[in-house]
């Protein structure tokens, strides 16, 4: 992997529950982000997926200091960001950007364009002088594909996918290093998504961005990252670079959440195995002892309510090798292929 | 036939103008058969689905053209209450969001009971019997306790069963479901989309299913028709529009998803935005976006020509297409 930019370490967010008014005590925990770790390297994209209520928006939040962690630490080279405030903390927010989901709520209706893509210069003003900020904006209208022409409409006149375009020029202003994209393109129809992931593909090369990427949809997560960490409830349960946990997959829900993806490809529905999970997500106030899947798992046995698995490299791949030997947080991890090999089905000609 | 649409259109009256959403769409389910209506926001897919049964917002729409025959009988010509019989009992609904669909000041016994107090006369105690049964088919565990609590204490994926047990409840002969998984994750949409198609075997019902997704559809369905600026662009059997699409549209749609089976490079995207529909484009709506577009589809409608018994496409040069 390359130079890390950003390590995440120990990464928890627990929201108390309380009761009482004048006496407030509490009484548990919303244990939203419960021990995450990665790494992110340069230029590289790591693209974490889950489910709702898995706490991957939560880690998003963290990462960019719009929450403060419960415990563990976040390192961007090498200094621990959530520890720091004040001039410190604004210089290290430069450096870390976020893309919201919704390009309708996260742009303010009453700013034009112009304001919108600008204000983060209002913040650092050390980025651009005051007489330049007009022709950067320009610049970075541009950069994403819109008419500078369009500087000073306001949101409603933009289409969704021009709103997420104007949305990631903001991401861009201060000439962040790090990116972090949450559920960037899910609220966009499916011709717009591909233009909106292009555009995301070509900034990085650009501009050697590294992006969190945050989606549920797996197959966009495969598109775009070089390495994927897949969430329930509170963690990472398996990681690895995206033929690793696509191709080889260790960990019972990755696999259950891959085979449950419904493939473009009416040939394959005869010849795929789906596995069906049962039940709902246990809630995060209450979440199982041991393994946290288990209550899910159709290869749960005694251990797994007793002791939580690691995340680490089970050992009998490690002495094998090869690309069933990555990190899985599971006792009994397992190779099984549950995406169809390339070519099994034929696509469009 | 179980249900045909023949040439509907639907006009949307605004103070910007006119909004032609549905402009002759056409298609039909047989019973036991699952159509797939697949478009983006704003193709028409759904406002032809309200059309049908009967739940068109009126104004600002209006139908302004063609027929919806189901049964034998043009729903379009029958008097409201006679409309309100069919609707429920014959043919249902299940709409996207099940939080905003159902009541939330009601127990879900008590909805899923309404059907049959309003419809079929029953006694409070009966329905509640029903509500009961209809809980365990679509497989809700505990439904005796259940049946008493309020929507707001379901998951996502419980209402959406609850709105499934309520469209079955008079066992129609055809359900439409708008976008039934697009608001569920992907395990609970794997459990909820093979609830509704062992149902639908079990019934024997038509099955009308509208998404924009393009894996639920070659999932479960038996026919497709793509929808595009309220026009159908292209209709065929599953396999044939996956293993090589008649339309530019579809083409491009089919190829600008990414793949969960490869890592492609770059995607294939379809430039452009999609019509505004109080300004259609002249010819065919989508040749501003064509890359196959010349002279004769800026002026000539392409009709939905026969590409062979079973399947259509309304793109002039579809041949073209098909050979990629």
């Amino acid at each position: 992997m390359a130079e890390p930019i950003l390590e995440v370490s120990g990464l928890v967010k627990h929201y108390p529950l309380t009761r009482g008014i004048v006496f407030r005590k509490q009484v548990g925990a919303v244990r939203a982000v419960d021990g995450v770790d990665f790494r992110l390297g340069r230029g590289e994209t790591l693209g974490i997926v889950g489910e709702s209520g898995c706490g991957k928006s939560t880690v998003a939040k963290m990462l960019v200091n719009l929450e403060r962690p419960t415990a563990g630490s976040i390192r961007y080279k090498g200094e621990d960001i959530t520890r720091l405030s004040g001039k410190a903390l604004k210089a290290v927010r430069r450096n870390i950007q976020m893309v919201f989901q919704d390009p309708y709520t996260s742009l303010n209706p009453r700013m034009t364009v112009g304001d919108i893509i600008g204000e983060p210069y209002d913040i650092h003003p050390e980025v651009a002088p005051k007489g330049d900020r007009r022709r950067r904006v320009r610049e970075l209208l541009d950069v994403v594909g819109l008419n500078p022409e369009y500087i000073n409409r306001y949101p409603h006149q933009f289409s969704g996918g021009q709103r997420q375009r104007i949305g990631i020029a903001r991401g861009l202003a201060l000439r962040p290093e790090v990116i972090v994209a949450d559920e960037p393109v899910s609220a966009l129809d499916v011709s717009v998504q591909a233009q909106v992931i292009n555009l995301m593909d070509r900034l990085q090369s650009e501009f050697d961005l590294a992006y969190v990427f945050i989606a549920h949809d797996l197959s966009i997560v495969r598109h775009i990252s070089n390495r994927v960490g897949v969430m329930y409830l509170g963690r990472i349960v398996e990681t690895g670079t995206d033929t690793e946990i696509y191709e080889h997959p260790t960990h019972p829900y990755t696999q259950a959440l891959l085979s449950a993806v419904p493939v473009p490809d009416p040939e394959a529905r005869e010849h795929r195995e789906r596995i069906i999970l049962s039940g709902d997500v246990p809630s995060p106030t209450n979440i199982p002892s041991g393994c946290r899947f288990r209550t899910r798992c159709w290869k749960a046995q005694e251990r797994c309510a007793l002791e939580v698995p690691a995340l680490a490299v089970p050992a009998w791949f490690e002495a094998a090798g090869g690309p069933a030997a990555h990190d899985s947080a599971c006792h009994f991890a397992e190779e099984k292929h549950v995406v169809p090999a390339e070519g099994d089905g034929d696509g469009p000609g | 036939m179980l249900l045909e649409v023949r040439d509907l259109h639907v006009e949307f009256h605004t103070r910007d103008g006119v909004a032609r959403a549905v402009n002759g769409v056409s298609y039909g389910v047989d019973a036991g058969e699952t159509l797939a209506v697949l478009g983006e926001s704003g193709s028409g897919k759904s406002v032809t689905a309200q059309a049908v049964m009967g739940i068109l917002d009126v104004p600002p729409g209006r139908i302004t053209g063609g027929e919806v025959v189901f049964q034998g009988r043009d729903l379009l010509k029958l008097k409201e209450d006679e409309r309100r019989r069919v609707r429920g009992a014959e043919m249902a609904m299940i709409f996207q969001d099940a939080l905003s669909s159902l009541n939330p000041v009601l127990s879900v016994g008590d909805q899923l009971g309404e059907m049959f107090t309003v419809h079929r006369g029953m006694s409070r105690k009966d329905a509640r019997a029903k509500a009961i049964e209809l809980m365990d088919r679509v497989r809700i565990p505990a439904a005796r306790e259940r049946v008493r609590q309020y929507p707001h204490q379901f998951s996502g994926g419980m209402r959406q069963r609850i709105m499934i047990a309520m469209a079955l409840a008079l066992e129609p002969a055809l359900i439409i479901a708008d976008e039934p998984t697009t608001a569920l994750d992907v395990t609970v949409q794997a459990q909820v989309m093979e609830l509704l198609a062992e149902l639908q075997r079990e019934y024997r019902m038509g099955l009308i299913l509208i998404t924009h997704d393009l894996g639920v559809v070659a999932d479960v369905a038996d026919r497709i028709a793509v929808m595009y600026a309220g026009r159908i662009v292209e209709s065929a059997p599953v396999h044939d529009i996956y293993k090589a699409p008649a339309h530019p549209y579809t083409r491009g749609l089919l190829e600008s998803i990414p793949r969960l089976d490869q890592k492609g490079q770059e995607l294939y995207a379809i430039k452009g935005l999609p019509p505004n529909l109080m300004n259609i484009p002249p010819g065919c709506a989508f040749h501003p976006r064509c890359p196959l577009a010349r002279d004769v589809c800026r002026t000539d409608e392409p009709p939905l020509y026969e590409v062979s018994s079973t399947r259509g496409s309304a793109c002039h040069f579809w041949r073209e297409c098909l050979d990629g």
